[in-house]
């Protein structure tokens, strides 16, 4: 077959080149015209694994604390990156991957559910930008993804799209998995292709519960068959892209239980520890040096003797989660193993897409979204909201969505300053990174320490199969990507290091590396604090970034960033600066502090719709997309059909118990439950029951001010008549969960309402017709522009810290 | 019983109710005499429960579950996340309640109590405050409050003391 021309994609479809007359007689086919496109040949599968808000020095393959058996025998038959860089927050890092380029120049610079009006921060990437698996795709491979996506903006994660914002338009011909940022391991809302698809039904299997992370594994293998079964030949890319170890942080208790008592010595011992192990293994070099704790994190030793079991449970959770996502991973590999295939598989396997997450606060929390909104909760709150929900031998189960406390996640850097969210360090910049292929790799085991970059990583893949950046795609001439290859790396030791200079930012915190020089200017904020006193230095007019404390460091002397030299080097530091802003244009990572714009006043416009009516088998409308109720007054009017005998059920509800809100009818009556965060459950119940036949509800929220977390008087009426009412002292600000839908008719997943837990999804068994909320029922025109804003900052928040 | 006595109540509010538990467990043994003590929580699916160790009972005299009161409770964070993230830390404050049975106190307890959270007060001679203090080591929101006279009314009164300070501390 002649190789076709790739340069412009889609691949023109063979002309017919036959003969065909009146009849068969005298005809010649053409067999090519019926074939499809096929990669150059010796084009290997590829596997790309990402591990989420890890660090450095979790894995110990790296040295650090956790098992992670598969991700050392990959390393130990193919090749460690020591230098592989991320860019500090989940979203741009995945961007930079599957597009090769920037993250900030494909409209990435902060998290998909966030868009600005500014280009490095729309979450939407440009079509002369078109990602690599797609032009896999179009060269004639497979193209899959399974777990974590992270790149739709909120708003469009629905039935009605746009897909081109969705895995399928990224050029993967299936995808199973989430959407968002984190999910649940126990009841995510998933989606698969362009749908999404909600609870799995296993979830309601008490004996065998679902669980997400053996069930990405699980539809991986099965996708793998799938294809073999059809086609013995066509290669494949898979893209793995782990929930774990994103919080929330959920594993069965048999994986946690294996780090019991081994995080007793806290997180400055265990730095030590691992610092000395990756000292032995040899994947630091032998005179790097272990950086000093930030006054940001506690002293292990001035933690209260009493909380010590508690902070010491967070890691062990996270530990048995993360060996779990090396144990699936594993099969994956096995899978690929056993079809005959692992030879030429290309399995590129990161540990980390940002470095571990501090998002945790220093308590961590019984509740991961109780940081996002703005619940300051100490670590005796903490501890006390844990045994609510079942005691600290209950963190990881599903009663809880729990994140460690940052000084964990600082410990998982080692030996690294800082983590996520912070582009000026490596804490949040740099990740372990294994490749292997044993069809070529023959130096196994062997250290590379390359410069190398998210952003090479589709170079490399194109550059091992064969196939060429495309010049146009779809008709749109294409902006060159910005990685380079390290392919020859892979077998050559002494192979040139292409990748000699590389801007980060996230969030204000940026760096510029240029041939070994690191400028790091890390911006005063410390991560995980969002209080208005540590945005306001950011104010327009009064941020001079040049003003901001500045530190250098040369690598190749200073592996881990121990030694500033910014006072010996001025000119370096002057150099790189000026280099900074030069790459910052360049890539639209102006301006900078875009994510916090809406903090100063930059707002969308005021959404016009303020009705939102749902038909009664509306399911899993994804978080982001719930209608905007938070911070003011509201309406919930569901009209409905009462059978003979009365009924009971979910009318509507959002998320869980651990924040959320349902409307439904248990014993008869209209009921209420208002989950804020699980730190307070508000529940209003009907005096008398609702009447058989045609009935209309109504839930009606009388805030006391538009205002962040206002509380307000719930009132419930029956055809227009008050049955009963309470009192909210407080509501949720920004947003109920990470991840769980809102239901018409029924409570899918974790339920909101734990009284009816034994019942769920608690369907609903008389008729609803409609639901409909109205979030505007009463304000002023200013007010509704004081609370746009105020939603507003608090999506800001979110895209903070997502 | 001296007719005349200094009475203090502790009233501590908890987020869980094995945190009020265990707070009450220790108070009930760091040897100091008490005049009372009572627990109040409500599990998550709405559900009191009021326990109750009244020594003035014991000695013939009116004790808390006759005197009655509900917790104040607890800390509702300053939710305030992108404008003001405060710090206020407190209950609605501890509402007292003029009731005579345990199952009234329960009744008023429930409509004042979070589902999830629980609360303790005890009450005791001021004299005994340096033993029993110390053992409340978990409440998220304490105050404690101070009266002196006749037991009864040093009794309110001290409630009431202690209520008017859980709520200047939720201001």
């Amino acid at each position: 077959m002649s190789q076709p021309d790739r340069s412009k994609l889609p691949i023109r479809q063979h002309r017919f080149a036959g003969t065909a007359n009146r009849t068969l007689g005298g005809s010649q086919p053409d067999w090519e015209a019926i074939g499809h496109v096929e990669p150059p040949d010796g084009a290997p599968n590829v596997l790309l694994v990402l591990i989420d808000d890890a660090g450095f020095g979790n894995a110990g393959t790296f040295g650090g604390p956790i098992d992670t058996p598969n991700y050392t025998r990959i390393a130990r038959e193919g090749v460690r990156y020591n230098r592989f860089h991320v860019a500090a927050l989940c979203s741009p890092t995945r961007a930079a991957l599957l597009t090769g380029r920037n993250s900030h120049a494909v409209g990435f610079g902060s998290v998909g559910e966030f868009s600005t009006g500014f280009a490095g921060y729309t979450a939407f990437v440009p079509d002369d930008c078109v990602p690599f698996p797609r032009i896999l795709k179009d060269n004639g491979y497979s193209t899959a993804a399974f777990g974590k996506w992270h790149l739709t903006p909120d708003g469009q994660q629905g039935p009605s799209g746009p897909f081109d914002r969705w895995p399928v338009g990224w050029g993967f011909d299936y995808f199973y998995g989430f959407l968002g940022g984190g999910a649940s391991q126990w009841d995510p809302c998933l989606a698969e292709n362009q749908k999404i698809i909600g609870t799995a039904a296993e979830f309601y299997d008490e004996e065998n519960p679902y669980y997400l992370p053996d069930a990405m594994a699980d539809k991986t293998i099965e996708w793998l068959h799938a294809i073999r079964g059809q086609d013995a030949k066509k290669p494949f890319f898979a893209y793995f892209a782990t929930g774990c170890s994103h919080a929330p942080h959920h594993v069965s208790e048999s994986w946690a239980a294996k780090y019991k008592g081994k995080f007793d010595q806290g997180w400055d011992k265990l730095r030590e520890e691992t610092f000395a192990r990756q000292k032995a293994l040899g994947v630091i070099p032998a005179d790097a040096e272990l950086t000093s704790r930030d006054d940001a994190f506690p002293a292990w030793d001035d933690v209260p003797d009493k909380l010590k079991p508690f902070y010491a449970r967070q890691m062990e959770v996270y530990a048995g989660f993360s060996e779990n996502a090396d144990y699936n991973v594993g099969r994956v590999i096995d899978a690929i193993d056993e079809l005959g295939e692992l030879e030429n598989t290309l399995v590129l396997w990161i540990w980390g897409d940002n470095g571990a997450s501090m998002e945790g606060t220093i308590t961590g929390s019984f509740n991961e979204l109780t940081m996002q909104n703005g619940i300051p909760l100490s670590d005796e709150m903490q501890l006390q909201l844990s045994e609510r929900y079942g005691g600290i031998d209950a963190w990881g189960g599903p009663m809880m969505d729990p994140h460690y406390s940052a000084a964990w996640a600082w410990a998982g850097n080692t030996p690294f300053q800082w983590g996520k969210q912070v582009g000026s360090h490596l804490g949040g910049t740099r990740n372990p990174l294994v490749v292997h292929w044993p069809e070529r790799i023959t130096e196994t085991g062997a250290l590379r320490s390359h410069f190398t970059h998210a952003i090479d990583v589709g170079p490399t893949i194109l550059d091992i199969a064969g196939i060429p950046m495309p010049t146009h795609i779809d008709g749109i001439e294409q902006q060159p990507m910005h990685g380079v290859t390290f392919a020859d790396s892979l077998t050559d030791a002494n192979a040139p290091e292409r990748h000699t200079q590389q801007y980060f930012e996230t969030i204000g915190n940026r760096s510029m590396y240029k041939d070994g020089w690191w400028l790091s200017m890390k911006t005063a904020r410390i991560p995980w604090v969002l209080t208005p006193d540590a945005i306001k230095p950011y104010t327009p007019g009064v941020w001079d970034p040049d003003q901001d404390p500045t530190e250098l460091y040369y690598l190749p002397d200073d592996f881990s960033q121990a030694h500033d030299l910014a006072a010996q080097h001025p000119e370096k530091v002057k150099e790189l600066r000026e280099l900074f802003w030069q790459e910052a244009e360049k890539y639209n990572v102006l301006p900078l502090m875009a994510p916090l714009a809406g903090f100063f006043g930059m707002v969308p416009p005021l959404p016009e719709t303020a009705r939102y009516e749902f038909r009664g088998d509306v399911q899993n409308v994804l978080s982001g997309m719930i209608p905007r109720i938070y911070n003011h007054s509201y309406t919930i009017t569901a009209e409905l059909v009462i059978p003979s005998g009365g009924a009971e059920g979910v009318i509507v509800a959002e998320a869980d118990h651990l924040g959320g809100f349902s409307l439904f009818v248990d014993d008869g009556k209209l009921t209420h439950t208002y989950s804020m965060m699980g730190v307070f459950v508000f529940r209003q119940q009907a005096e008398e029951p609702l009447p058989e036949g045609e009935v209309t509800v109504r839930m009606e929220f009388a805030a006391d001010a538009p205002k962040p977390a206002t509380g307000g008087e719930v009132t419930l009426f029956i055809d227009e008549r008050p049955v009963g009412k309470g009192r909210m002292d407080h509501t949720v600000p920004i947003r109920f969960s990470g991840y769980a839908g809102m239901d018409i008719g029924r409570d899918n997943g974790g339920v909101v309402d734990l009284g009816y837990e034994n019942r769920k999804p608690f369907a609903f068994t008389g008729t609803i017709k409609k639901v409909t909320f109205d979030v505007n029922p009463h304000p002023s025109t200013e007010e509704a522009r004081e609370t746009h804003k105020a939603v507003h900052h608090g999506h800001t928040a979110h895209a903070l810290s997502a | 019983m001296k007719l005349h006595d200094t009475i203090d109540v502790l009233i501590g509010g908890y987020l869980s109710k094995d945190a009020a538990e265990e707070d009450y467990n220790a108070v009930l043994e760091c040897g100091g005499h008490l005049q009372g003590a009572v627990i109040v929580g409500k599990d998550l699916e709405g559900n009191l429960s009021v326990e109750q160790t009244d020594h003035m009972v014991r000695e013939g005299a009116e004790g808390l579950g006759a005197i009655g009161f509900a917790v104040g409770l607890i800390a509702p964070p300053a939710v305030l996340a992108t404008t003001a993230v405060g710090a206020a830390i407190g209950a609605g404050a501890g509402e007292l309640l003029h009731h005579e049975v345990k199952e009234k106190l329960g009744q008023q307890a429930g409509e004042t109590i979070p589902i999830g959270g629980a609360g303790l007060i005890v009450s005791y001679s001021h004299s005994e405050a340096e033993k029993v203090e110390p053992a409340v080591t978990r409440a998220v929101k304490k105050a404690i409050g101070e009266a002196e006279g006749r037991h009864v009314q040093a009794l309110k009164g001290a409630i009431a003391d202690a209520q008017q300070k859980m709520a200047a501390s939720d201001a």
